[in-house]
């Protein structure tokens, strides 16, 4: 492959009147971990609903390894591109070993035995093998991430979206959300992160997208934003956290 | 200081209810009621005639009004104008008339819509009632369903179709699971209503319960005693109406959101004799 894995193409979103993204652009490579961040309001959030499609584009396009989004099957796309929720959203009648079986199950016909032994696999990558039959309201809010992204991982997509992860969650199970996902960066899995942990954008993240008023203000290697921003804008939203 | 008080006048006025209705009840049970009448095999056999043909109309017509429900509930949340313009529709009309109309609708007025001596059924009466109960429940067990459907966080949807969920897939396999739940305490209380509602069959002649009732009462003058028959029936059928609803909630209550009640009980009941446990 030569191309980006996943390319955001001159993208414009306009929810009614209100035009929220303007012609942003954004590669992402394979393997890389892009951190998007910016202050509330900026559309880093509606920019990870546009990828899978959760939001419709109106202008520009959005590629998978060369192939765009737009114009295919929408479930189909849907598979390659796991994504996690700040509010979790794991199905509270299923058991964590069911939320994370269910798909591969249901979507991709396979074999109730084996999409559960590779559910059990996963809930253990993330750390959670004794929680299997757990269900999800007897588990705390960290726990409760790390299935989501055991559920997200098990359709083996080929890049992972995380819309805010740890926001909702208490301070003292930021850590062990964050854990998982540092595993996964480890493993080479290609991530767009939305964050307000800008610590953990330091640490996992290649590159920087900074957006502000629904425009990629600056898009750069992480050092070089944390050593210091090229753009005014990026200064001024660096100053103001630090 | 005040919530005891209040709580206190509350417990005299509850008791006073009681003992003034039980007094009553005790006087009319003595004074009003003929018991060799009461227990006479005559009444007793056709009371339990009439009481069984209604646990079977209601047996049917419940399984057909919450299968019908959850087809409307789903109809009023069609991304489709049309289906969901119908579905309102058919709710709007059989919430807005009265059964009692519908039934007549059924009962009197489709028949002569074949010619004389035409139409297939020769006892119409109980196939109306049915399907009287039927499009009338069928209505509010549908509005139940859709605020069940609609009680469901968006987020559940969201996650689903994330996954590669078609949209039906992820009605069935989430949505719909966890919209039963939220609706299972209205349809039940739907259903009761239901039981309740076979007492109208009696203008339409179904031999149920209260024609029973007119019929005994006609007779001997005496209403009381085959009253007592008619509220001890009609108990029967929705205390264990009940009982099934409760049973199947608990079933579905899926060890979480107990706690989490539980939880937000306890916050609401910092009430100063500290009797509740949380």
């Amino acid at each position: 492959m030569t191309g980006p894995l996943v390319e955001f193409d001159g993208v414009d979103k306009s929810f009614g009147d209100t035009q929220v993204l303007y012609d942003v652009d954004v590669d992402v490579d394979e393997g890389e971990v892009v951190v998007v961040i910016g202050p509330s309001g900026s559309g880093k959030s509606t920019l990870l609903r546009c990828a899978n499609r959760l939001e419709e584009i109106q202008g520009g396009d959005i590629r998978l390894d060369g192939q765009s989004v737009i114009e295919t099957d929408v479930n189909e796309i849907r598979q390659q591109i796991g994504m996690v929720f700040q509010s979790f959203n794991l199905f509270p009648h299923k058991t964590a070993l069911e939320n994370v079986a269910l798909a591969p199950e249901k979507v991709k016909g396979e074999p109730e035995e084996e999409a559960k032994r590779a559910a059990s696999d996963l809930l253990d990558r993330v750390g959670l093998a004794d929680q299997a039959e757990s269900y999800p309201g007897a588990l705390s809010g960290g726990q409760q991430q790390r299935v989501a992204i055991a559920r997200a991982l098990a359709m083996e997509p080929r890049v992972m979206l995380f819309d805010e992860v740890t926001s909702a969650l208490d301070p003292e199970l930021v850590g062990e959300v964050l854990d998982v996902i540092e595993g996964l960066a480890a493993d080479g899995m290609t991530m767009v992160l939305v964050t307000h942990e800008m610590g953990f954008a330091r640490e996992v993240g290649d590159r920087i997208v900074l957006m502000a008023d629904g425009r990629v203000v600056e898009r750069t290697e992480t050092r070089s934003f944390f050593d210091g921003p090229s753009t005014e804008r990026g200064q001024q939203f660096l100053s103001r956290l630090l | 200081m005040r919530d005891r008080l209040v709580k206190r006048v509350g417990e005299v006025a509850a008791g006073g209810f009681v003992l003034a209705i039980g007094g009553l009840l005790a006087w009319i049970l003595s004074t009003q009621v003929d018991y060799s009448l009461l227990a006479s095999p005559l009444i007793a056999r056709r009371f339990a005639e009439a009481f069984f043909l209604v646990i079977q109309i209601v047996v049917i017509s419940s399984l057909l009004s919450v299968s019908l429900g959850v087809l409307v509930g789903l109809g009023r949340i069609s991304t489709s104008n049309v289906t969901g313009r119908i579905a309102k529709g058919y709710v709007e009309f059989f919430r807005g008339t009265p059964l009692l109309f519908q039934l007549f609708v059924i009962y009197f007025g489709v028949p002569r819509l074949w010619a004389t001596g035409e139409f297939p059924f020769t006892d119409w009466a109980i196939p109306a009632a049915i399907i009287g109960l039927t499009l009338n429940h069928g209505a509010y067990v549908g509005e139940a369903i859709r605020g069940g459907i609609d009680a469901v966080p968006n987020g559940q949807m969201e996650a689903a179709r994330s996954l590669g969920m078609s949209r039906v897939m992820a009605l069935r396999q989430v949505v719909l699971p966890q919209a039963w739940r939220n609706a299972l305490a209205a349809i039940g209380n739907d259903q009761i209503i239901l039981v309740k509602d076979t007492s109208l069959l009696t203008v339409i002649a179904v031999p149920e319960i209260m024609s029973v009732f007119r019929n005994i009462n006609s007779n001997q003058l005496d209403p009381w005693t085959p009253l007592v028959w008619v509220c001890v029936l009609y108990l029967a059928i929705t205390m264990s109406m009940s009982q099934l609803v409760n049973g199947l909630e608990r079933r579905s209550d899926w060890g979480s959101d107990s706690r989490m009640f539980g939880r937000l009980s306890g916050l609401g009941s910092g009430d100063d004799d500290g009797g509740e446990e949380a």
